[in-house]
């Protein structure tokens, strides 16, 4: 995963201090010493946060304002990346570096002030897929080249065959939206209206599409005016040697971390339940090697890339392999190029896991999961300590699009809803939360009901769905939605609708997601794990319940107090708990 | 109760005419962690009288009579006190130690989980072991009721009275103290839960009942929902805490009108605080910054960046044209709480902070902190982590000998050996170990200042920054040097300033209308007709509440945005006198509305779209009574006399060197006295550092005003 160096790196020359505003200004005397950095590195986090808040806030695609599916960072003049929001979710950390690499090789010796480029092609972009589009801005100081501020932004349409373009039946890239190689978008500070116009043409609502643009330029320039404004205070050179050392800081310390994993080779195998088209029960598979404070992963054996949109590139196989090593070893370390460098991933080309041209990804974000529940299931031995049961392991998306009969004017909803998350060593899984690659929150009823012609029926809990154990699992969740005095369709895209979530150290399975069309006849049809479009009339409604989580320990441990409480919340049956816990 | 209302404390003024006979004393008693303070001011010459005694935390009220009696020997005559306004920290304390009452929670049928669902989101992307906080109510305790509201009040499924008589007989197997009731778009239809709470009320009359349209009827309803249950939670602890203090305060002032301090900066009185306890949630910060106004505000500048430094954490807050920016929605121990609250962030940053180093070898502080016991090393009392009040002994910021008039000394030696691993590490020298910790800990409140000012298009340089706290003024100079500021502030009273502040504080209620209306100039009416129904709203309050016409006011805001946003910003509509806002917005009002719409937009993310549609989301009144300080004109105190310093020692400005430093002690400072840095200023409950270079001058309020570079 190395980053292709421009073959004239920019050398950084240091421009002389501006005067601070007194004589004893902090600049006076500061060195790159363990105070020094700190100071800096709080700094430039500082940064990256302001950028991601500016960029939530002012964005228009639900995934952007509600979902948080976005990212900010500061990457060095190598595209390596330095320091990056703390609130990004965990897919973002390697795309940036894919954007970089791509950047450099292409304009590596053609970057000027003002220049502003665009990208979302995982292909030959480096990105993970179409909806995520990414913007870096090449920052200089007194004309040398001092780093890059990015952007990573899911917006809500991309183009392609359907609303969203996330939607599963694609076989490949080209369904799926606009693809955008590297270009400009801003040259030497001046829109290149030419390629906005054509971007926009390409996608659904592109007024919309358009504010989405500006917020993610605005956070960019925002970014480039506050590290040149470090830069002002602190002196370029000392502030890129300020990158190198973070970067050097956070790999000793992960590597350090690796190093207290027992030496060895640990290894684990799981199965995705579809593709969408006719593609069932896929292995991933990992092979762990340890050794020392080296660690690499290596998915040879994982099934051959499908039809379907359940591919990753490597990319985002790497981002997950990152998560999962923070997650176990080290949750508080920044992300920064250190980590990157540290998760070593092997991946046979032409595999679910580091898909080629012109496989189809849109949902490669249930791939993650199950990656990293591979991951997890290879090191809970060696970890055992902490390594959690598995989780709900999806990122279940119901997509409910239709007309609205009161103003007439199309609709698309999209949610993701969260479900069990494993038991761990010293307590019970959560119930009903989103896990491990993502951490988008729910659309309040309210907001959804003022939005659309909808109404949600239930939202809670569903029982008996945790594994049992000593430590059980968390409970799945249950949506019921119906669609008022219109029909509609409903797209449904599951996992561990056939393969349950596993438990450890004798701990049960958790139960498995479905979904359902449930008609005020009280007939009820149980849909797909990959509905596609379903209609919906309005005398019937969807029932979504997402997959529980593993148990850990043996059941028979469970103390009577944990018993107690699962039968008074009626978070269990008495059926369920005399059965498990005899 | 019965208590009447505040607004009679308005004649006051017009009191101080009849001469001296009839002398009146506010007093502000602020409940902290570690102290419980008091600031008297008697209205008409403004003499002030302070006082500080140790928190009672088993029983606060304890050390608010205790201090009460400390003032009557300081010839504060009880009898003589109008008005006494109080600051509780009793409901965030039983939140952070999660000891409320035991409640029902009555929801719309499919729907009893969400509290515990709530975003669906955990607190931290990466950790596996940081959960949110259990719901206040167990499923066990959370009834649903059949019913359905949707959107614009719609009525999908009546509340049956058969529906109304189960929840009640549910209720009734149920041991419980208090119930919340929290439907859904209650908040823009509160016929069901207006009908559930009246059949509660009538059957259980000991249930204390919350409704969460009348707690705050906005939408999003898990926060609205939590608000409400953390209402009914608190309930029965504030019912308590009121009881035993209001008879202590009716025996020994029995002239004072109460008022309790809220977390939006205004009072509120005891009746209302025993309804809305959740109101005092937040209040603790939202007193300081209400006090450094005042400060601020009789020294003379309007934009102010707060700064109070306290023992574990330091609380900032962003001040303009001498308001505080409002927050809408915060959390307590991972609990939202929707709400108007004034805008504090708090960073674990304060004297007893650690210095410890992190995996990566860089040096962090906090926010673990040594607290009070065994508090920083230099303490001696069993510390040995190095904190940041060791590191300023270290530097020679603070005395050896402790504060002025403290009978704590602090060990210089205790600090050098809590030091000794860092300054090994290191490879410095204590000093420029300490220095390094003391510039740390300033980054922490940089970036919190950031994050309320330059976050919020707010240029810091544009500020005076106040600081307070038992540390603010030690670490200010930093703080304002590394943001560019050049006017420093510190109050008269740096550790007591939140008990400065409840004595100026107004009587305050916020109103909310769920509103979603499209800002075109056909929907004025719509919207005139909400803001019509505020205005009346807020007529009953100023009546229930006793308040003179002469001192009412209302401030109108309209919570916007660009249709399809998510995120609302707020812009300021109308303000004045209730009488003078019927009616308002007129049609050609509402381009003015949008402009201003525009402007607030440009300030927050840099740019604005002048062609895209706005809609407003809700519509917000805030109801001022009035309240008056008395004169407390600048003292005259005599003519500025050249001070002797105390002593004169070494302090570490330079990570290298020391300076030689006159040392002052403030309250021997005149009015007009100027000092050329570097200097140290001691009083009882501060330590104020003035830089090489700066130059600190008493005012005629008794603040010491400093510039950077001034000298």
């Amino acid at each position: 995963m190395t980053v292709t160096v421009p073959s004239t790196p920019p050398t950084p020359s240091a421009p002389s201090a501006p005067s601070a505003p007194s004589a004893r200004a902090p600049s006076a005397g500061f060195e790159l010493d363990a105070v020094g950095l700190e100071i800096l590195s709080n700094a430039l986090r500082s940064i990256t946060d302001e950028c991601f808040f500016a960029l939530m806030k002012s964005a228009y695609s639900t995934n952007i304002k509600e979902r948080r599916d976005h990212s900010a960072s500061i990457m060095d003049v190598r595209g390596r990346l330095v320091a990056q929001s703390e609130q990004s979710l965990p897919l973002h950390i390697a795309s940036m570096s894919g954007l970089m690499e791509s950047v450099l090789a292409k304009f590596g010796n053609d970057l000027h002030d003002g220049d502003l480029f665009v990208a979302n092609d995982p292909y030959v972009a480096g990105g993970t897929h179409l909806p995520d589009v990414n913007l870096a801005l090449p920052v200089f100081s007194g004309g040398t080249l001092v780093g890059f501020v990015c952007n990573i932004a899911h917006h809500a349409d991309i183009g392609g065959m359907a609303p969203g373009s996330m939607a599963g039946g694609m076989t490949e890239i080209f369904q799926e939206g606009l693809r955008i190689p590297v270009v400009r978008l801003f040259r030497r500070g001046e829109l290149q209206q030419d390629l906005l116009d054509l971007l926009l043409l390409n996608v659904r609502v592109p007024h919309e599409r358009r504010g989405d643009y500006f917020a993610q330029i605005a956070a960019c320039r925002l970014g480039a005016r506050r590290l040149l404004e470090l830069v002002e205070m602190r002196g370029a050179g000392t502030v890129m040697r300020g990158f190198d050392l973070m970067m050097e800081r956070a790999e000793r310390r992960l590597r350090d971390a690796v190093a207290t994993i027992p030496d060895g080779a640990y290894e684990f195998e799981d199965r995705l339940d579809s593709d969408g088209t006719d593609h069932f029960d896929l292995p991933i598979r990992v092979r762990i090697e340890v050794a020392g404070e080296r660690i690499r992963f290596d998915f040879t054996g994982t099934s051959e890339q499908v039809p379907g949109n359940m591919n990753t590139t490597v990319n985002a196989t790497h981002a997950s392999a990152c998560y999962a090593l923070k997650a176990l070893l080290d949750p508080d370390i920044p992300n920064s190029q250190g980590v990157l460098d540290v998760a070593e991933v092997s991946a046979p080309a032409g595999t679910i896991v580091n898909a080629v041209f012109p496989a189809s990804v849109a949902a490669r974000a249930n791939t993650c999961q199950r990656i990293v529940d591979v991951i997890f299931g290879a090191l809970a031995k060696a970890l055992s300590d902490r390594v959690p049961a598995a989780a709900n392991g999806a990122n279940t998306t119901a997509v409910f699009a239709g007309t609205n009969p009161d103003t007439g004017v199309p609709y698309v909803y999209l949610e993701t809803l969260g479900g069990g998350m494993g038991a761990r060593p010293d307590r019970d899984g959560k119930d009903a939360v989103q896990v491990h690659m993502t951490n988008t929150s729910n659309l309040p009823v309210e907001a959804i009901e003022m939005e659309y012609p909808l109404l949600v029926e239930e939202y809670g809990l569903v029982p008996d769905s945790g594994g049992a154990g000593r430590r059980r699992g968390g409970l799945g969740l249950r949506r019921v939605v119906r669609p008022l005095g219109h029909d509609c369709t409903f797209n449904g895209l599951g996992e561990r609708f056939r393969h349950e979530p596993w438990g450890l150290a004798g701990g049960g399975t958790g139960a498995r997601g479905r979904f359902a069309i449930l008609g005020d006849n009280g007939a009820e049809r149980t849909l797909g794990d990959k509905s596609g479009d379903i209609p919906i009339r309005s005398d019937e409604r969807v029932v979504i319940e997402t997959p529980g989580a593993g148990g850990l320990g043996p059941p028979a441990k469970r103390g009577a107090a944990d018993l107690d409480a699962d039968r008074r919340s009626g978070k269990f049956s008495a059926e369920y708990l005399a059965r498990h816990y005899p | 109760m019965g208590a009447p209302g505040f607004g009679h404390n308005a004649p006051l003024d017009s009191q101080r005419t009849e001469g001296a006979k009839r002398v009146s004393w506010i007093v502000g008693v602020d409940v902290g962690g570690t102290f419980t303070d008091f600031y008297a001011v008697r209205s008409g010459d403004g003499e002030i009288r302070v006082a500080k005694r140790p928190s009672t935390r088993e029983n606060p009220g304890r050390a608010v009579i205790e201090g009460l009696e400390e003032l009557a020997a300081a010839g504060v005559p009880l009898g003589g006190v109008q008005r006494l306004a109080h600051g509780t920290t009793v409901a965030t304390n039983a939140i952070i130690q999660r000891r409320g009452g035991r409640v029902v929670l009555l929801t719309t049928a499919g729907f009893r989980d969400l509290l515990e669902i709530g975003r669906q989101i955990r607190p931290h992307m990466y950790d596996l072991y940081r959960d949110q906080p259990p719901p206040l109510v167990p499923r066990e305790r959370r009834l649903e009721v059949e019913e359905r509201i949707t959107s614009g009040g719609r009525v999908v499924r009546p509340l049956g009275d058969a529906a109304v008589a189960e929840a009640v007989a549910r209720l009734a197997e149920i041991d419980a103290d208090a119930c919340a009731v929290c439907l859904l778009f209650a908040f823009q239809n509160p016929d069901h839960e207006s009908r559930l709470g009246a059949a509660i009320r009538a059957a259980r009359p000991d249930l204390r009942v919350s409704l969460s349209s009348e707690v705050q009827p906005e939408f999003r309803e898990f926060e609205r929902c939590s608000t409400t249950v953390l209402n009914a939670w608190l309930q029965p602890v504030m019912d308590e805490y009121m009881a035993s203090l209001e008879a202590g305060l009716a025996e020994r002032v029995p002239n004072a009108r109460i008022g309790i301090n809220q977390s939006n900066g205004g009072l509120m009185s005891p009746a209302r605080a025993r309804a809305l306890p959740v109101r005092t949630a937040l209040s603790g910060p939202a007193a300081g910054v209400v006090g450094a106004i005042d400060a601020g505000g009789r020294s003379g500048p309007r934009d102010l960046i707060t700064l109070d430094m306290g023992g574990t954490s330091a609380d900032v807050s962003l001040v303009r044209d001498l308001r505080a920016d409002v927050a809408l929605e915060r959390a307590v121990a991972g609990l939202p709480i929707r709400l108007p609250s004034i805008d504090v962030q708090t960073v674990g940053a304060g004297g007893g902070s650690i210095a410890w180093f992190d995996r990566d070898g860089l040096l962090k502080v906090g926010p673990e902190s040594a607290g009070a016991d065994p508090g920083p090393a230099c303490y001696g009392r069993g510390g040995t982590s190095p904190t940041v009040t060791d590191a300023n002994l270290l530097l020679g910021r603070l005395s050896g000998r402790g504060l002025l008039g403290g009978r704590m000394t602090l060990d210089r030696d205790r600090a050098a050996r809590a030091f000794a691993g860092i300054a090994g590490e290191l490879g410095y020298q204590v000093e420029r170990a300490a220095h390094g910790t003391i510039g740390v800990v300033v980054a922490n409140m940089v970036r919190a200042i950031r994050t309320i000012s330059v976050e919020r298009g707010h240029d810091p340089r544009d500020f005076t920054l106040v600081a307070f706290g038992g540390a603010g003024p030690l670490h200010a100079r930093d703080v304002a040097a590394a943001l560019g500021i050049r006017e420093l502030l510190v109050p008269e009273v740096p550790g007591i300033v939140c008990a400065q502040g409840l004595v100026i504080a107004d009587l305050k209620e916020d109103f909310v209308l769920g509103r979603r209306v499209e800002l075109r100039p056909d929907t004025a009416g719509e919207l005139a007709a909400a803001m019509a129904e505020l205005v009346q709203r807020a007529r009953t309050w100023f009546e229930e509440e006793v308040i003179p016409e002469a001192d009412r006011e209302v401030e109108i805001d309209f919570d916007a945005r660009y249709v399809g946003q998510n995120f609302e910003l707020r812009v300021p509509v109308a303000s004045g006198p209730p009488a003078a806002l019927d009616g308002r917005p007129a049609p050609d009002a509402v381009a003015a509305i949008k402009a201003r719409f525009f402007e607030v937009h440009d300030v927050a993310y840099g740019y604005h779209n002048p062609d895209d549609p706005v809609e407003v989301v809700n519509v917000r009144l805030t109801a001022f009574g009035r309240t008056r300080r008395g004169a407390a004109e600048g003292r005259a105190r005599g003519a500025p006399e050249p001070p002797a310093p105390v002593e004169v020692r070494p302090v570490w400005f330079d990570p290298h060197a020391p300076d030689d430093t006159p040392v002052f002690d403030r309250s021997r400072l005149r009015s007009g006295v100027e000092i050329a840095g570097p200097a140290i200023m001691e009083q009882l409950d501060a330590t104020t550092v003035v830089h090489p270079g700066d130059l600190a001058r008493v005012d005629a309020h008794s603040n010491l005003a400093i510039t950077l570079g001034g000298a």
